[in-house]
């Protein structure tokens, strides 16, 4: 390799980094090699509602339902992961532009008859709006920062809810026209929950594609260079505020996009769906799937969003409950928070990191909390 | 003041400056901390293509001058004149983008990139795929990315990292994560390079190496300003020397001039220039 210093420029870059270059098959090639999970994933979503189906009732959950759901917030997951775990900038606040993504399309199809694909594009806008209207929060740093996006989380859902005649306020939106396509219909057709699964997968594939593209490229090492340590990113010639603000617009731009999906897929809102509460669901899966990993957020979507399920059906999986277990009414949350504190604890970088360093470093992905650690 | 400063001048704060042979002109700077000056009235400049060290006890303000030159902090008067053009006010990265460069003097590497990620931050400013064409991967992304890769590596063979390229940073010991400060630091193709403190933690072998290294930067046509404690690698390597003692100039000149200079050597108790 070190002879060849006289090659193309291309082919030393290519050696460098396990690459190779060059025509359309070379660039398909290299993306099937560098993408094998995504590979796999849509693989796994492609056959999933085939067994899906038989699996669902003993199971006593409805899977193909769930994983549209899935879908949804990995798409709001993978945007606030570059945001949090790659730039390293919290937000408490997503759940609210996730609410403005639902609203804008609720609002324009049902009140405008807007078809619902303009919908979710205007969605995609006004959340972009919001987002740069929100950016100059990114001043603030850590805990400040955190404390800022809540707040902002906090005062869009005021307004959701008491700007009546747009939003009819509490009393939500009704009759939200169902997904579809020019000349398709998805939400109407005869197995429409498949279609609407197949529909949002779709979208939350290219997205999880192109974020990996994004989060691999210049603008992500900026990110992540930025994420540890702002004054030496900025004198490399990183304007660090600027890439701030790109990131958390595209992470609102996300949320947009997912909430706009949403609201047609359940064809009914209120304020109540985008509390903070949302938006601490939407931090959880990002940690618990793992920060700095775009497959954390499928990870985390899927887990969040399953656990809740599972703990519902145990009753049906076991026949019956205790009666001492039943007396405590909330159990379901009670298991899950469970769960998340034993994630916290013995899976600290999140269930991709875990599971990945077990396979290529062939050890336990659960990591002992009590082993003392070296200082650093 | 300007006894001080002429008392071993030759250059330094001369009236007859001719623009085009100074790079950088640094004029009366000065920034207060809550009322303690830590930069007063420091008048320097550098020429074109030498190595100038600045050097002062501990605390004497010499990166808090790097500060200023680089936009961390804005000062409280004074001015920067780099190549005719002022850099007041400016942020850090459009100075940067003008060619001035440096590293730090308690490392700032990011420690959870590879070693040649690092590099490549530094090379984020030459070029400008936006956020279409990186997750895209529009031809012109994958050609700027290649083509960042392979200066990265460039950069890594001049100060000698090529081999752990691949490694995370922050498990590099502590003298080549240094090195690679300068690499990244280069990466941004600075006409102007500030190093802080470069030999610290260095033995006398890599010491050597390193004023090796400076001189090779140097040869690639970038001035090297230098704040050094080793006074072996400052005079032996610089041509000229600015001395700061609580925030002030108290001598400029030539290594030998500086040395034998009274006030440094009282500045120094004498113990470290022999």
């Amino acid at each position: 390799m070190e002879e060849k210093r006289e090659d193309s420029l291309q082919e030393v870059a290519a050696a460098g980094k396990g690459e190779r270059r060059g025509g359309f098959l070379g660039e398909a090639l290299f993306l099937a090699r560098r993408h094998v999970v995504f590979l796999s994933l849509v693989a796994f979503i492609a056959v999933m509602p085939f067994w899906a189906k038989p699996l669902s009732k003993p199971l006593g959950i409805p899977l193909v339902m769930v994983m549209r759901l899935v879908g949804i917030y990995t798409i709001v997951a993978v945007g606030l992961n570059i945001l949090m775990g790659y730039a390293g900038q919290i937000s408490l606040g997503h759940g609210a532009f996730f609410g403005i993504g639902a609203y804008t399309s609720a609002i324009l199809t049902v009140k405008a008859h807007f078809p619902p694909w303009l919908g979710i594009i205007m969605a995609v806008l006004v959340a972009i709006a919001f987002g740069f209207l929100v950016a100059p929060v990114l001043r603030l740093k850590g805990h400040y920062l955190a404390m800022a996006t809540l707040g902002v989380g906090i005062v869009l859902f005021v307004f959701l809810r008491e700007m009546t005649w747009l939003t009819g306020g509490n009393d939500g939106i009704r009759n939200i026209p169902p997904l579809s396509l020019p000349g398709m219909r998805i939400g109407e057709a005869r197995d429409y929950l498949r279609a609407e699964y197949y529909f949002i997968w779709v979208i939350a594939l290219i997205v999880l594609l192109l974020c990996s593209n994004l989060v691999r490229s210049r603008l992500g090492r900026a990110m992540r260079a930025l994420h540890q340590s702002e004054v030496a990113a900025e004198v490399m010639g990183v304007n660090v505020s600027w890439e701030k603000i790109k990131v958390f617009v595209l992470s609102t731009a996300l949320a947009g996009l997912a909430g706009g999906i949403f609201a047609h897929v359940q064809g009914y809102i209120d304020p109540n769906l985008f509390t903070i509460v949302l938006s601490i669901q939407l931090v959880t899966m990002v940690v618990v799937g793992g920060m700095e990993s775009i497959w954390g957020a499928v990870a985390g979507a899927g887990l969040i969003t399953f656990i809740p399920k599972i703990v519902e059906a145990l009753p049906k999986w076991l026949g019956e409950v205790p009666r001492w277990v039943e007396k405590y009414s909330n159990y379901e949350g009670m298991v899950f928070g469970l769960i998340l504190v034993l994630t916290m604890i013995f899976m600290p970088a999140g269930i991709t990191r875990g599971l990945s360093d077990m396979v290529r470093y062939r050890r336990s992905p659960f990591v002992n909390p009590f082993r003392k650690k070296a200082m650093e | 003041m300007n006894v001080a400063r002429t008392a071993g001048g030759t250059e330094g704060g001369a009236p007859g400056f001719a623009p085009g042979e100074h790079l950088l002109a640094a004029e009366s700077l000065t920034k207060t901390f809550g009322g303690l000056a830590a930069v007063k009235n420091v008048s320097f400049m550098v020429r074109k293509e030498a190595i100038k060290a600045i050097i002062g006890p501990n605390g004497a303000g010499k990166t808090t001058l790097y500060d200023l030159l680089t936009g961390i902090y804005e000062p409280d008067e004074g001015s920067v004149i780099f190549e005719e053009k002022s850099l007041l006010g400016l942020p850090p990265h459009r100075i940067c983008a003008m060619g001035v460069a440096r590293t730090f003097q308690t490392v700032r590497i990011f420690s959870q990139m590879t070693v040649q990620e690092n590099v490549m931050v530094g090379l984020h400013k030459s070029t400008s795929s936006g956020m279409v064409g990186c997750s895209l991967r529009l031809p012109r992304a994958r050609r700027e990315e290649a083509w960042i890769a392979e200066e990265a590596t460039r950069y890594l063979d001049l100060v000698g990292l090529e081999m752990q390229a691949d490694s995370p940073a922050g498990s590099l010991p502590y003298g080549q994560q240094r090195l690679l400060e300068m690499a990244r630091a280069l990466a941004t193709r600075p006409k102007l390079l500030l190093l802080d403190e470069p030999a610290s933690g260095l033995n006398a072998y890599e010491t050597r190496e390193l004023g090796e290294l400076i001189y090779r930067i140097r040869d690639m046509g970038i001035t090297v300003l230098l704040v050094e404690h080793d006074m072996g690698l400052v005079m032996r390597i610089s041509e000229e020397v600015l001395v700061l003692d609580y925030g002030e100039v108290i001598a400029e000149g030539t290594p030998e001039e500086v040395r034998n200079d009274p006030r440094v050597i009282e500045a120094y108790l004498g113990s470290e220039l022999e």
